[in-house]
């Protein structure tokens, strides 16, 4: 369809439903056949949960296909999705990398995500014990840009992972054992893989026989309790040719940004290190936080103090921009504001926002460290 | 007669403690807020569209027997009630922002009547919630078209007051439309010093007319010409039955609003009283200035449960169908407080409506002296 035609049909469905589409009219009534199917995302159901570690657990989802819903496009090993899910009658979303290959999802039609348990998270431990087999959740197009590069030289790879961040890796490992013409010796794949001890590795059994069957695999775990996070000696002890490689990294932000000083400090250039930050953000917060608040739309950004409770309206219009306001003081919303990551605090409600994207009211919103506003 | 309010209201301490208590009320339903609220806004929805769709296959059988034409009618103007009161007045009240879902928010939502919902929302949430019942801030007092009140000077056009309020029922949807855009600031250039406007009068021309047009395609030419496709003679019996749809909706939603507001002891306050407010006091002005009328649940949902006026402006965004049961405790509140709790049945709330519309259609005596 042409744009204007595109754009008559959009008139036409909002003169005739008050909705962008007519699929938004109906999507009440689909749901009656169809649980959880939503205009704005794809629909998969729960095939299995599986325990990995005492707080990890393997989701396996099957992406819907059908007449009512449209096919989940292809994805490429590395990439996360949005994961929507339903507590208590509101939408929550997560992103979660995808654990398995794009070649098992060929085959079986599954995916897998591999979930760490937040300690007091909101989500990850409800999602352990509330998602029944068989029941249906919303899952997002495939995303992200952490994939393996295509070109020749990056074809000799050090992986470097941090606990749950081993899942993009995993499905990066098993699609390229499915090809082992990419993986002759002198085009090997390196791992090193840190856990917090030596008895919760997820993945151990089956990575460990991966290496076996695989020359061009090597993998190394590390124990940080005893041998600390990523250093330059671990580099060059365990993986000397490093230098040679191109590195991607996936881990909690902490280890992300120590191995990103670690690798420049070598002499690796940036360009070939590649890293995806893992991990949900805060979720303990006591007092108002220093944190920056991006305004994606307007590209601006914005240092706020530690214990500053200005609202993120008020910040807003002091960057100059204007958005739409209202009352101030929470009655109207006018000010909704898509907020596309990171806390706030509402003042109206006294609680916190939850970390993912969500719809907030800026004259009552004040951020708690890092926030991400679509205006 | 504009009242004093402090004169009237309780003293700090006690205001502070009603305070209190009322918001205990809203904490205690916004606690157990979720799943059981989702699906009841979700069934509404299917009802409503259910409604619908129906509806407008019954007015086109109207062709097989007039019958049918009538229960379209019927389902019809029950659809676009629900659509109009407990669901769009309550989803763009933000009731529902918390499922986070994509249609049934205040942001996107928009509803099948003339009045554009960004508009809407514009206007009325902050304006007439925020300036509830203010003579001079409250737009929606009297909609500039009635008096209400003897704060506003009598004009000879009060007289015929009367007609003016059977028009304005009669072509609510209009009325509202225009009213939201402040029509008479918009199109007819009474431009004020400093214009409130958060967006331009070219964007708020282009929401008025864009809206109007595509409710005029669909009600009186799309469906109609669709009938026709059948039997020419159809155009008309559709085109019909979609206007007296209208109409009935018309009708209610003005009585169920001239209710929440225009009863005989709804009061109207100052501007000046109202700067400041603490939160008590803002509570203490939204209950004086409200009023509510019982009735079966089956009527409270057609009303949007606007019939719960006074639960309504105290809290906005908690979701309209714990109002009724919030009702019982805010009466008891205010009985304890010894604030006047304004209600009645559907019928005696009306009467008072129309005396009030009559009493205020002629000048004070003192008006009637010096003329």
């Amino acid at each position: 369809m042409n744009a204007l035609s595109q754009k008559s049909w959009a008139w036409f469905s909002q003169a005739l439903t008050q909705h962008s589409s007519f699929s938004a009219y109906f999507q009440p009534l689909i749901q009656i056949v169809a649980p959880q199917w939503t205009t704005d995302a794809y629909r998969a159901s729960v095939v299995d949960i599986r325990d990995e570690l005492s707080d990890m657990y393997t989701l396996v989802l099957a992406p819907q296909a059908g007449w009512l819903d449209k096919e989940w496009p292809n994805f490429k090993a590395g990439q996360y999705i949005e994961l929507m899910v339903e507590k208590n009658g509101a939408r929550v979303l997560r992103c979660f990398s995808i654990s398995s290959s794009p070649a098992h999802y060929a085959r079986t039609g599954l995916i897998e995500l591999s979930i760490r348990q937040q300690y007091k998270g909101k989500m990850t431990p409800w999602m352990r014990q509330q998602l029944q087999l068989g029941s249906f959740v919303n899952i997002s197009a495939p995303q992200g840009d952490f994939t393996l590069l295509a070109s020749a030289d990056a074809n000799k790879k050090l992986f470097i992972a941090g606990g749950s961040g081993i899942t993009p890796f995993r499905s990066m490992l098993q699609q390229q054992a499915l090809n082992p013409s990419s993986l002759q010796t002198d085009q090997n794949i390196h791992l090193l893989y840190y856990s917090r001890n030596d008895k919760e590795i997820a993945f151990k059994h089956e990575l460990a026989s991966l290496q076996e069957q695989h020359p061009g695999i090597t993998i190394t775990f590390i124990d940080s309790s005893v041998e600390g996070f990523v250093s330059a000696d671990h580099l060059l002890k365990y993986c000397a040719d490093f230098h040679q490689r191109t590195a991607y990294v996936c881990g909690p932000s902490p280890m992300i940004q120590q191995a990103r000083k670690v690798l420049s400090e070598l002499g690796l250039s940036s360009d070939k290190v590649h890293f995806e930050y893992f991990g949900a953000a805060p979720i303990e917060i006591e007092n108002t936080q220093q944190g920056v608040v991006h305004f994606a739309a307007s590209q601006q950004v914005l240092v706020t103090e530690k214990d500053n409770t200005q609202t993120l309206l008020e910040h807003a219009e002091a960057q100059g921009l204007s958005p739409v306001s209202g009352c101030r003081i929470g009655v109207c919303h006018q000010c909704i504001c898509k907020k596309k990551s990171g806390v706030v605090f509402n003042t109206r409600t006294q609680k916190f926002s939850d970390t993912g994207s969500e719809e907030i009211q800026l004259c009552i919103s004040v951020a708690q460290g890092d926030v991400v506003l679509d205006i | 007669m504009t009242i004093h309010l402090a004169s009237k209201r309780p003293n700090a301490e006690a205001l502070k403690g009603f305070e209190e208590k009322l918001n205990k009320v809203r904490d205690d339903v916004m606690k157990n807020i979720g799943e059981k609220d989702a699906n009841y806004i979700r069934r509404l929805i299917r009802i409503q569209r259910g409604g619908d769709i129906l509806g407008r296959i019954a007015l086109v059988l109207g062709f097989y027997h007039p019958l049918f034409w009538l229960a379209g009618v019927v389902l019809l103007a029950l659809s676009k009630i629900l659509d109009n009161m407990e669901i769009g007045h309550n989803v763009m009240h933000g009731q529902y922002d918390w499922m986070n879902d994509p249609h049934i928010n205040s942001r996107k939502f928009d509803w099948d009547i003339w009045g554009d919902g960004e508009s809407w929302k514009r206007y009325h949430n902050h304006e007439h919630h925020t300036y509830t019942n203010i003579i001079g801030k409250d737009r929606d007092y009297g909609y500039g078209l009635l008096r209400l009140s003897d704060d506003m000077s009598w004009r000879p056009k009060n007289r015929f007051q009367f007609i003016t309020y059977f028009l304005l029922s009669s072509f609510f949807q209009f009325g509202i439309a225009y009213h939201e855009v402040a029509g008479e600031r918009i199109f007819f250039g009474k431009k004020k010093e400093k214009s409130s406007l958060p967006i331009s009068r070219k964007a708020l021309k282009e929401s008025f007319f864009g809206k109007i047009k595509r409710q005029v395609f669909k009600e009186y030419i799309f469906f109609p010409l669709l009938a026709a496709l059948i039997s020419w003679p159809m155009f008309f019996a559709v085109l019909a039955g979609n206007m007296i749809a209208e109409f009935i909706r018309n009708w209610w939603t003005s009585s169920v609003i001239f209710c929440g507001h225009f009863t005989e002891d709804a009061q109207t306050f100052d501007e000046k009283e109202c700067e400041n407010e603490t939160r008590g006091e803002w509570y203490y002005r939204q209950i004086l200035g409200s009023s509510n009328f019982e009735g079966s649940r089956v009527f409270h949902i057609l009303t949007g449960h606007l019939s719960c006026q006074v639960e309504h402006h105290l809290f906005p965004d908690v979701p309209a169908y714990h109002y009724l049961d919030m009702s019982k405790e805010v009466r008891k509140i205010c009985k304890e407080y010894n604030i006047p709790y304004n209600t009645g049945s559907f019928l005696q709330q009306y009467w008072t409506v129309v005396k009030r519309i009559g009493k205020y259609s002629l000048p004070t005596e003192a008006e009637q002296k010096l003329a």
